[in-house]
């Protein structure tokens, strides 16, 4: 991909990303193949402070889980009102990763 | 307490380390009269984390020990008090020394995670006294 497009990306997505994960990101992006870049473009990142604010809101029912698409965790988590109080508390300082971590295993596999 | 800068380490591993501190004092004030809260919160972030690096996982390791012990202590103290409410127990001086002891304790590992999660937001890699040795030897690089 041309490196103007991949830099416009990057510029306009890297709020969904680790920020140590940028250079990664630029490297696979410049190798992969024009024809991606649709596909690409098409992508939708979930944004980590929308599912921050979910997971202080609703926490407890475990809807942060199931919009990063942890359909499983979700379940449990509703389950168990949100391992009675204390999943859903250590969420609030783990939720931002695991959707950024979602995010760029989404572009992954667009990309391979 | 120790602050080194030992080896080498990025700022968002700063900020995970931090937050495995002030994860578990944000335990400690919600389930404050049941000490397995804490614990049961610092053990699924270590979980959470336990595939991350280095400097990231000793912290998780080091907040956790510090909770385990203080399960421990809590828990004698719990049950002791249950004991005496409700199978009307002696009240004896070595509760009463015992219950300072506890409060001692806890007071002294709410200030060190404090500067604990200060000291380790900023990059410092902070070691506490006793725990940091047995620490290194758990985690492996």
């Amino acid at each position: 991909m041309e490196a103007q497009k991949v830099d416009m990306f990057i510029m306009s997505n890297n709020k969904f990303f680790e920020s140590h994960h940028i250079p990664q990101i630029r490297e696979l992006l410049l190798k992969a193949d024009d024809s991606k870049w649709a596909l690409v473009q098409t992508l939708q990142f979930q944004d980590p402070t929308t599912i921050l604010i979910v997971s202080l809101l609703a926490g407890g029912f475990g809807v942060d889980r199931f919009m990063i698409g942890d359909t499983g965790l979700g379940v449990g988590k509703l389950l168990t009102c949100g391992g009675f109080g204390v999943w859903a508390i250590v969420d609030w300082f783990i939720i931002m990763g695991a959707t950024k971590d979602k995010n760029i295993n989404k572009l992954q596999q667009v990309l391979y | 307490m120790n602050s080194t800068t030992a080896f080498v380490h990025k700022e968002y591993e700063a900020e995970k380390a931090s937050n495995s501190y002030l994860m578990s004092l944000i335990a400690i004030m919600v389930g404050l009269p049941f000490p397995i809260i804490n614990l049961l919160a610092t053990f699924i972030f270590y979980m959470a984390h336990s595939k991350k690096s280095y400097f990231i996982r000793w912290h998780c390791t080091q907040a956790l020990l510090s909770q385990l012990i203080l399960f421990f202590v809590n828990s004698i103290g719990f049950w002791w008090t249950i004991n005496i409410i409700y199978l009307n127990a002696e009240v004896s001086s070595a509760y009463l020394i015992y219950l300072a002891c506890l409060v001692l304790l806890n007071l002294i590992e709410f200030i060190a995670t404090i500067y604990a999660a200060i000291e380790t937001r900023k990059g410092k890699h902070v070691k506490w006294i006793g725990l940091g040795r047995i620490v290194d030897a758990i985690v492996t690089k």
